[in-house]
């Protein structure tokens, strides 16, 4: 089925394009975005049990963008009378007005930014979904879940508890200008199953993800999930400490795809080139990893969580390159950045919501596959780790540092598997010589949409990222 | 709106339920060097819902919760509450109850300056001690007013009225060519100049170091010091503990009147709740359920004396008083901060991020900047990583007398834990 537009956003959009048609008058251009996101969030275990209908995109509110004299303002706002649209504009000049005043007072300079361009466009976009969140019968989803929960107290081992949830939105966003009018509607679900175990004491918790550009159909079966996530946890409580130093290693899908997103992928958002504060900018057209590294950005690379039609600020979607066999060919771009540095925009502009600003994010973020088998990468390996499962990044674009904090590593010596775990895994170190050191991609890709990015520490959205097994080395603490 | 919900709630058939109207009026400002990047204007209301329903022998309460959006009309109002109630029949936690009207005097709600807070924060920026080669590269000044009404079907309905202010900001440093950055987020109630100026400038001091910094040795374990933010994770791991939620999972096994290592070699911490701390943005007199905030010591000398927490897991421990507070203070360092930094030891004030996992205990981070003491000698540091668990640093920890606050942490300045183990990056 076809995941329906907003009817309250429809029915507010003649208002809206009032709003823009008045403040229109005022500066030289103006844009709006309304969100209209409905959703549920499910968390049960044996311990609590939560139902909620917030997630992470939930929402409904306005922000409009305005530009005058080279500055851009915006004004974010949720209580929205039709019947006053001037009363509404008003209150929102006032409010600006009086930050300018402030700003003139202390002779603030402005970074000066041409307007955008405003071309006629229409989108109206309804993407496929199996269910929707808002039919869906949560009784019965509290009972799966709980079924499910049960299930992993019964069959694991150590059990403190199995919190099983379920997070499913339907994002619905409305971009308007005085020509421009583009609509989509999409559902996107997560969920997954977490095992608390304890030995000794010593506590360790495990997870198993899914996520889709999909309606809560996704949940109907988690007993795969179920049962890694209780293999894992068993692994973890016999894991050791690793050994500090520099090993080869194999990355599973996963932690490629945390290595493609804190490695790389922030490294090359572009308005990280207009502060200067990436190391990327200088290495366009130059070498940043071996031959057998090409990386894909973009809502349109995968169908996965963060698939878009168009971004909050109304680009299209799109495909990006940013890798070619090693060759660092272009990076992600918002459409103010994209201004500043005289290229076009990608289809990266994100909010967190429409409360916060739009910043160049990542959407989906992958490596692209090979052609070696995962057998032979594991036969390559003299000593070193198959690297499975994230707990964390953070990036470092101006230096190129990499800090991947690794759930668990499996020894490898002399291309065989010991049984000796390691965890968690501190995975440091400089992000060409990391890509430098990929000899072998197997051909095989996966895309995880479970988590959530951060710009600095604030600023989250949904992104997903992934690609296959790569062989490289790495440093291990 | 607020009143055309409370009327729907009361019709509901609801055996409880709670409201919380946040209303939120926020300036930010974005600049790119010193030039104004971008400036924005929040006007926001959020009425969040929660209803409850009982099950019919009383054992069990269940919750369901929403957000009714303010430009809701009755109708989709009415059936958001519907549903909620619908939902919360199914969720059978434990009972518990909401919490009551304590009787005492609200404190008055004042409004908060946020024009006056916001020039505040642009003229500290603008004055900040740069230098050709230590500057600012990038920074972002959030400050709001946020005004919380919290009522519940119990009769409480009081409303907190506080300033939230944040500043991030991206520190450059550069020599021959070669540039750094450092990144720093401050979270606080308003303005205050002169802490904002000092932990800058402390910033940019250690950009200059950062230039000269060399790959970290390998290291093997040692004493690590931490004196910067990333000490705020290592307190907050001490803090969760102690909290009913954890305790209620299991996850934590702290015990009121028992030590919270098997033995101490360092200091024997207290840990308390606060209700006040100089400009925190944590200041309001109420938590989330509507419970007055007090005062309360959550571990006395090393020894667990007491939880906190929401009303479902406090009452589930046993405790029929709690509440969640906002700001804490940690203290018992028997040493000087000059008396921890004797022999060898690794002193790291940067972090990529550093992180202390609520869980187990395992504390990781990679190093951005740190100073090697070794003898006689200091290098200055980076790249590597620092790792162990704090269920080991906890019998051995030692902290100063000396404390900085962090926001809503008041924490000893300096903190060292033995047999940290570092990996080089060399």
């Amino acid at each position: 089925m076809k995941a329906p537009f907003s009817t309250y956003l429809t029915e507010i959009a003649p208002a809206l394009k009032q709003l823009v048609g008045l403040l229109r008058k005022r500066y030289g251009w103006v844009s709006l975005l309304a969100t209209d996101s409905k959703g549920f969030s499910v968390r049960i275990s044996q311990r609590a049990k939560n139902v909620g209908s917030e997630t992470m995109m939930t929402e409904r509110g306005c922000v409009v963008r305005v530009w005058q004299d080279g500055l851009y303002s915006e004004a974010a706002f949720n209580r929205f009378d039709p019947a006053d649209v001037e009363g509404l504009c008003a209150k929102l000049c006032a409010e600006l007005d009086a930050q300018l005043k402030v700003l003139r007072e202390l002779g603030t300079a402005v970074y000066e930014t041409p307007a955008l361009p405003d071309e006629e466009r229409t989108l109206f976009v309804e993407m496929e979904t199996g269910r929707l969140p808002e039919d869906e019968d949560i009784p019965a989803l509290i009972r799966h879940l709980t079924e499910v929960s049960d299930a992993g107290m019964e069959q694991g081992r150590d059990m403190l508890d199995c919190m099983v949830s379920a997070q499913s939105t339907h994002v619905c966003k409305m971009f308007l200008t005085e020509r421009q009018d583009l609509r989509q509607s999409y559902v996107y679900s997560e969920g997954g199953v977490v095992c608390m175990v304890m030995r000794d004491g010593r506590n360790e918790m495990s997870h198993e993800g899914v996520a889709e550009r999909l309606g809560p159909e996704i949940f109907d079966d988690l007993s795969d999930a179920l049962k890694q996530a209780l293999e894992i946890s068993q692994d973890l409580l016999n894991a050791e400490r690793v050994e500090p130093g520099e090993y080869e290693i194999i990355t599973a899908p996963d932690v490629t795809g945390l290595i493609a997103h804190e490695a790389f992928g922030h490294g090359v958002e572009m308005d990280m080139f207009v502060k200067e504060r990436a190391l990327g900018v200088e290495y366009i057209g130059k070498r940043v990893g071996s031959e057998h590294v090409t990386m894909h950005e973009g809502a349109n690379t995968v169908v996965n969580v963060a698939s878009y039609a168009f971004d909050d600020e109304g680009t299209l979607a799109g495909d990006v390159t940013e890798i070619d066999r090693g060759i660092l060919r272009t990076g992600i771009c918002d459409a103010l950045s994209a201004l500043r540095l005289g290229t076009v925009p990608t289809g990266n502009g994100k909010r967190e919501n429409f409360e916060h600003k739009a910043y160049t994010r990542m959407t989906n973020t992958l490596f692209d596959s090979g052609k070696d088998r995962l057998e032979d990468m594991i036969a390559s390996v003299r000593h070193g780790y198959l690297l499975r499962g994230i707990s964390s990044g953070m990036e470092d674009p101006k230096h190129w540092g990499i800090q991947c904090i690794v759930e668990r590593g499996y020894e490898i010596v002399d291309g065989q598997f010991t049984g000796k775990i390691i965890a968690p895994v501190v995975m440091t170190g400089y992000v060409p010589d990391l890509l430098g050191s990929i000899s072998m991609v197997s051909p095989d890709r996966e895309a995880f949409g479970t988590g959530g990015c951060g710009k600095g520490h604030k600023e989250w959205v949904k992104v997903s990222d992934g690609g296959p097994y790569l062989k490289a080395k790495a440093r291990l603490g | 709106m607020l009143d055309m919900i409370l009327s729907l709630l009361r019709e509901s058939g609801a055996d409880a339920w709670e409201v919380t109207d946040s209303q939120e009026r926020g300036w930010e400002f974005y600049f790119i060097r010193h030039r104004l990047d971008q400036h924005r204007a929040k006007l926001v209301e959020h009425i969040w819902v929660k209803v409850y329903v009982r099950s019919e022998d009383g054992k069990f309460l269940g919750s369901a919760s929403a957000e009714i959006a303010p430009t809701a009309t009755r109708a989709e109002a009415e059936a958001t509450i519907r549903e909620l109630v619908g939902r919360a029949a199914y969720v059978k936690n434990p009972a518990y109850t909401l919490v009551k009207p304590d009787g005492g005097e609200q404190p008055a709600a004042e409004p908060v300056a946020v024009e006056r807070i916001a020039r505040d924060f642009l003229e500290t920026m603008e004055q900040l001690p740069e230098t050709e080669t230590e500057d600012l590269n990038s920074y972002e000044i959030f400050v709001s007013e946020v005004r919380r009404r919290f009522l519940n079907s119990e009769g409480v309905d009081v409303t907190s009225v506080y300033p939230s202010s944040m500043v991030e900001a991206v520190v450059n440093a550069r020599r021959d060519g070669h540039e750094i950055e450092l990144y720093r987020l401050y979270k606080s109630g308003s303005c205050d100049r002169e802490q904002l100026t000092r932990d800058l400038s402390e910033t940019l001091r250690y950009g200059r170091d950062k230039l000269v910094a060399v790959p970290t040795p390998a290291i093997g374990k040692t004493a690590v010091v931490f004196s910067t933010d990333a000490a705020r994770e290592i307190y907050e791991w001490f803090i969760a503990r102690m909290s009913a939620g954890m305790r209620y999972r299991r996850i934590s096994d702290w015990t009121e009147g028992k030590p919270i290592a098997p033995e101490f070699r360092g200091d024997r911490m207290t840990v308390e709740a606060v209700t006040k701390l100089p400009n925190s943005s944590a200041n309001a007199a109420y938590d989330d359920e509507g419970a007055r905030i007090r005062p309360r010591v959550l571990i006395r000398e090393g020894i667990a004396e007491a939880s906190f927490g929401s009303r479902q897991f406090s009452q589930y421990m046993g405790l029929e008083d709690s509440f969640q507070p906002g700001n804490f203070a940690v203290s018992g360092g028997t040493a000087t901060a000059e008396e921890l930094r004797q022999g060898r030891y690794l002193e790291v004030v940067e972090f990529s991020d550093f992180q202390v996992n609520p869980f187990n205990g395992d504390i990781a981070g990679e190093i951005r900047l740190g100073y090697w003491h070794d003898g006689d000698q200091v290098t200055i540091v980076s790249g590597g990583s620092v790792s162990g668990t704090m269920a080991d640093f906890v019998q051995d920890l030692h902290c100063s007398r000396e404390q900085r606050q962090y926001n809503s942490l008041l924490i000893p300045a300096v903190t060292r834990l033995e047999g940290v183990t570092v990996t080089g990056a060399e």
